[in-house]
C-alpha cells in the first residue's frame, strides 16, 4: 500500500489521539489492575487517562472528547447506555447550560457602556482608583454571574481606555497590563464567591448531593466563601499596580473620550431595564429557592424568560453558546459519578494520602492540602470546571468533612493565576494580544501565595464559626 | 491562476507581501492574502467568541484584522498601477465568516486581484484548508513561522508549488537559479523561472549537479533543453556544471544572492519522511529564497 503525504500528515496531527487510544489499549488488554481497585474501576480510570490526554493537547475537537467519554463509558467502562444517559444530564449540565446562555442574552444588550459610566463615576480618573475599581466591580460581579460574562462586558471598558492612552497600547506598558489582569484576577478571584460563579461551584454542589455528602444552601455558602472574596479584592489590586506600575497617574484624556464613546448609548432604554429586572430575579431566585427548584433549572427559567419577552433569539442561543462545553461537562460529570461508583475515586484518594502521609502526618492537614494542591495544579493545566468534575470524586473520598475539603478544592480550582488556559477571564484577556504568557508569571505566584494565604485564613478561622 | 500569501505579521513580513505581489504581477495571478492567527482550545472558544463579538459593538475587531489591514494598504502602494485596489477601502465590517475562515470583502473591486483571508489555527494546517477551497499554483511564505520541522512541512504538505521568502532582501538584485536535472518537475521549474525572469529581467543561471564527473545524458539533455527554451524566450542564460554533492554544491553556490528554484522531489512521501529530499535539505540549509515547483 502505498502512503500518500495526506495520510502522514492526518498521522502528524492526530499522533496524540493515537497516544491515547494505543495507551489505554494496551492498559486495558496487557496491564492488570493494581490490587485494592475493582476491574471496573480501573476501566474507568483508564478512560479519564485517556481523556486527560486528549483534553490537553485536543487532536479531536472538544465535542469529540464528550462523545468519546460516553461511549467508552458503555464499551470497556460496564455502563449501561442509559445509566450513562441518566448521569450525563442532571442540574449542575442544566446550569452550565443557561449560564452559557445568559451570558449570551445579557452581552447583547450593551449594559456595558452603562456599566463603564457607573464604574468611571465611582473612581474618578486616577489610575490606581480605576484599577481597583475594576478588580472590585469584576469580583462582585462575577461572584453573580460568572467571570466569562463579566471579562466579555468589562475588556471592552479597559481596551477603550487602553487605545485612548497615548503609548498605553504596548504588551511592555504597566498600564495596559494592570487594567487588564485587574479585570481576568477580579474576576477569578470573585467567581469563587457564590454557587452561580461558575460552573465548578455546581458541580461540587452535584457531587454533594449525588454522593449523600451534605448541602450547601446558595446563602450558606455565600456565608461561607464572600469574606474570602472581600478579603482578596484589595490585596489583588495591590499586586497587580506593584507588580504592573502604570505608567500614567492620571488618564483624564482616556477617561474623557470613553465617556463621550460611551455617552453615544443614549437614554437607558424599557429593555435593558427589563433586562437587568430580569437577572435581579434570577439572583434572588437563586438565592432563594435554589434549594427546591435547582440553580439550573431557575437559570432555565431565566433564559425562557429572555425568548418570552424577546430580548434574545433562539438563533442568537445557538451561534453563540459552546454546546461542545455543555457535552463535555455532561459527560465529565457522568464518568465522575462512575468514578465513586466503581470505587475508583476512593482508590485514587487512598493513592494520594498514601503517597504523602510521610510527609505531614496529620491527617486533616493532609486531606487538604491534597485536596488544594490537587486542583490548584489541575485547573492551571485543564480548566477549573473540568478540574472539579474530575477531582471532585477523589476528594469527596478523602474521608473528613466532605463540605469542606470540596469548597476548599473549588476554591482551589480558582487559583489558576499562573497561564492562560487556567480560567475563562485569563484566556479574553490573553487573545487581546496585549499581555504576554510572562505577565501571567510574574504576577500569578503572588497571587496564588495570597490565595492561599486569605483560604487557611477563612478555613482556620472563619469556617469553624459559621460551619 | 491563483496564489496563496502567508504572512506573520506587520514587523516581518513586508518582504514576502512585496515578493508576493511581485510574483504574481509577472503571472498576472490573482493573490489571496492569508493570515493564520492563534486557535485557542475548545474550552476557551465560547467565552472568546462572546468576548469578541462584544468588542466588535466598540470598533474593537477580531485580533489578525489589523495585519490584513496593514498588508491592504501596503499591497495598495506595491500596486500603485492596481486601479480597483487603489480605489477599494478595508472596512472591518466587511469580514465575513465562512468555511472556519474570516474573508474580508472589498465592495469597491469588482475582478480586483486581491483577496483577503484571517484564519486560525496551526500554520500548515490552515493552509491546506485554504489551498483546497480553490485552485492554487503557488503559495508564499516567509519561513519564519511555523513548526519544529518547517521545510519538511511545507515542502511536503502543501499541495502546490511553494516560495519560501526566507531571508528575501528586495533591496538586493538576485539573480535566478534554475536546478536543473532530468526529472519531469524541472520542465515546469524552468517554465516557472522564465515567466519571472521576463517580467522582472532577473539573470538567468542553470546549475546541473552530479555526484561523478560523468555528466549522463538526462542531465545533459535537460540543461540543453532548459536553455533552448529560456533563449527562445529571449531570456539571456548562464550554464554551469559541477560535480559533488548536490545539496552542498546548491548551497555554496546559491550563497544569499540567488533565488533558487527547483523541481519537487519524486521520492515517496515515507523516504522523504525520514530521510529528507533535495527542496527539504537545500531548504534547511540555505540562507536564500527557494522555489520549489510541484
Amino acid at each position: 500500500m502505498r502512503i500518500s503525504a495526506d495520510m502522514i500528515f492526518w498521522l502528524q496531527q492526530k499522533r496524540w489521539l493515537l497516544i491515547a487510544f494505543s495507551l489505554g489499549a494496551v492498559l486495558y488488554h496487557f496491564v492488570p489492575g493494581p490490587t485494592g481497585l475493582s476491574l471496573e474501576g480501573y476501566h474507568i480510570l483508564i478512560i479519564i487517562l485517556m481523556t486527560l490526554i486528549l483534553i490537553l493537547k485536543e487532536p479531536v475537537p472538544l465535542p469529540a472528547i464528550a462523545l468519546q467519554l460516553i461511549f467508552w463509558q458503555v464499551i470497556i467502562g460496564g455502563s449501561t447506555p442509559n445509566e450513562v444517559g441518566s448521569y450525563f444530564m442532571n442540574d449542575a449540565v442544566f446550569f452550565i447550560m443557561g449560564s452559557l446562555m445568559l451570558a449570551v442574552a445579557i452581552v447583547s444588550q450593551g449594559l456595558d457602556k452603562r456599566m463603564a459610566l457607573g464604574i468611571i463615576r465611582i473612581t474618578g480618573n486616577q489610575t490606581w482608583r480605576i484599577v481597583a475599581g475594576f478588580t472590585a466591580i469584576s469580583a462582585i460581579l462575577s461572584s453573580f454571574v460568572g467571570p466569562h460574562m463579566v471579562t466579555a462586558m468589562m475588556l471592552p471598558v479597559a481596551l477603550t481606555l487602553i487605545r485612548f492612552t497615548p503609548r498605553s497600547g504596548k504588551s511592555s506598558s504597566g498600564l495596559t497590563a494592570a487594567l487588564l489582569f485587574s479585570i481576568a484576577y477580579g474576576a477569578t478571584v470573585g467567581s469563587i464567591g457564590t454557587p452561580s460563579g461558575g460552573g465548578r461551584n455546581v458541580i461540587m454542589m452535584n457531587y454533594w448531593a449525588e454522593f449523600g455528602s451534605g448541602s450547601l444552601s446558595y446563602l450558606q455558602w455565600m456565608k461561607m466563601v464572600y469574606p474570602m472574596v472581600l478579603i482578596e479584592i484589595p490585596i489583588t489590586a495591590f499586586i497587580i499596580l506593584k507588580t504592573f506600575p502604570p505608567e500614567t497617574r492620571v488618564l483624564d484624556t482616556a477617561v474623557r473620550r470613553l465617556l463621550v464613546e460611551v455617552a453615544h448609548a443614549g437614554k437607558t432604554t424599557a429593555r435593558e431595564i427589563l433586562t437587568v429586572a430580569l437577572f435581579a430575579l434570577i439572583l434572588l431566585s437563586w438565592m432563594t429557592l435554589s434549594e427546591d427548584y435547582g440553580l439550573g433549572n431557575i437559570a432555565l427559567i431565566g433564559i425562557f424568560l429572555y425568548m418570552a419577552f424577546g430580548l434574545v433569539s433562539w438563533k442568537d442561543l445557538n451561534s453563540g453558546v459552546n454546546w461542545g462545553v455543555v457535552l463535555l461537562f455532561g459527560a465529565t460529570i457522568s464518568i465522575g459519578v462512575q468514578m465513586k461508583n466503581t470505587g475508583g475515586a476512593a482508590w485514587l484518594a487512598e493513592l494520594s494520602v498514601g503517597f504523602l502521609q510521610s510527609v505531614i502526618p496529620n491527617i486533616d492537614a493532609l486531606r487538604a492540602v491534597v485536596s488544594v494542591a490537587l486542583s490548584g495544579i489541575m485547573s492551571n493545566l485543564l480548566s477549573s470546571s473540568a478540574t472539579v468534575a474530575v477531582v471532585g470524586p477523589v476528594v469527596l473520598n478523602l474521608g473528613g468533612d466532605p463540605i469542606l475539603l470540596g469548597l476548599a478544592s473549588v476554591i482551589a480550582s480558582a487559583f489558576g493565576y499562573f497561564t492562560a488556559v487556567a480560567a475563562p477571564a485569563c484566556t479574553i484577556i490573553y487573545s487581546s494580544g496585549l499581555v504576554k504568557a510572562p505577565d501571567f508569571l510574574r504576577a500569578g505566584w503572588k497571587m496564588a501565595i495570597m490565595s492561599v494565604l486569605s483560604l487557611m485564613l477563612v478555613a482556620l478561622l472563619w469556617w469553624p464559626v459559621v460551619h | 491562476m491563483k496564489f496563496l500569501l502567508a504572512i506573520s505579521s506587520s514587523k516581518y513580513s513586508g518582504p514576502t507581501l512585496k515578493a508576493g505581489a511581485i510574483i504574481s504581477q509577472a503571472f498576472n495571478a490573482e493573490l489571496n492574502v492569508v493570515y493564520v492567527g492563534t486557535k485557542h482550545k475548545g474550552l476557551e472558544e465560547g467565552p472568546l467568541d462572546l468576548s469578541r463579538e462584544n468588542l466588535a459593538k466598540w470598533n474593537i475587531y477580531h485580533p489578525g484584522i489589523e495585519v490584513l489591514e496593514w498588508a491592504f494598504k501596503e499591497l495598495q502602494q506595491i500596486c500603485p498601477e492596481n486601479d480597483e485596489l487603489k480605489s477599494a477601502e478595508f472596512n472591518p465590517e466587511h469580514i465575513k465568516q465562512e468555511h472556519n475562515r474570516f474573508k474580508m470583502i472589498l465592495p469597491t473591486t469588482v475582478g480586483c486581484q486581491v483577496e483577503l483571508t484571517l484564519r486560525e489555527g496551526e500554520l500548515i494546517q490552515e493552509l491546506r484548508e485554504e489551498l483546497r477551497l480553490d485552485d492554487y499554483a503557488l503559495t508564499i511564505i516567509g519561513g519564519s513561522q511555523g513548526t519544529r520541522n518547517m521545510a519538511h512541512d511545507l515542502i511536503q504538505y502543501l499541495p502546490s508549488s511553494v516560495f519560501i521568502a526566507r531571508g528575501m532582501d528586495l533591496e538586493k538584485k538576485y539573480k535566478l537559479l534554475l536546478l536543473v536535472d532530468d526529472s519531469e518537475a524541472t520542465k515546469r521549474s524552468v517554465r516557472f523561472g522564465a515567466e519571472i525572469a521576463k517580467t522582472e529581467q532577473w539573470e538567468v543561471r542553470t546549475l546541473t549537479v552530479s555526484k561523478t564527473k560523468r555528466f549522463g545524458s538526462g542531465y545533459s539533455g535537460a540543461a540543453e533543453k532548459a536553455k533552448a527554451y529560456l533563449e527562445k524566450h529571449d531570456i539571456p542564460v548562464e550554464q554551469f556544471f559541477l560535480t559533488g554533492d548536490p545539496v552542498a554544491t546548491f548551497v555554496d553556490f546559491a550563497r544569499d544572492d540567488h533565488i533558487i528554484i527547483m523541481g519537487a522531489s519524486r521520492a515517496t512521501p515515507l523516504k522523504k519522511l525520514f530521510f529528507g529530499s533535495k527542496p527539504i535539505q537545500t531548504l534547511k540549509r540555505s540562507n536564500t529564497p527557494i522555489l520549489v515547483v510541484k
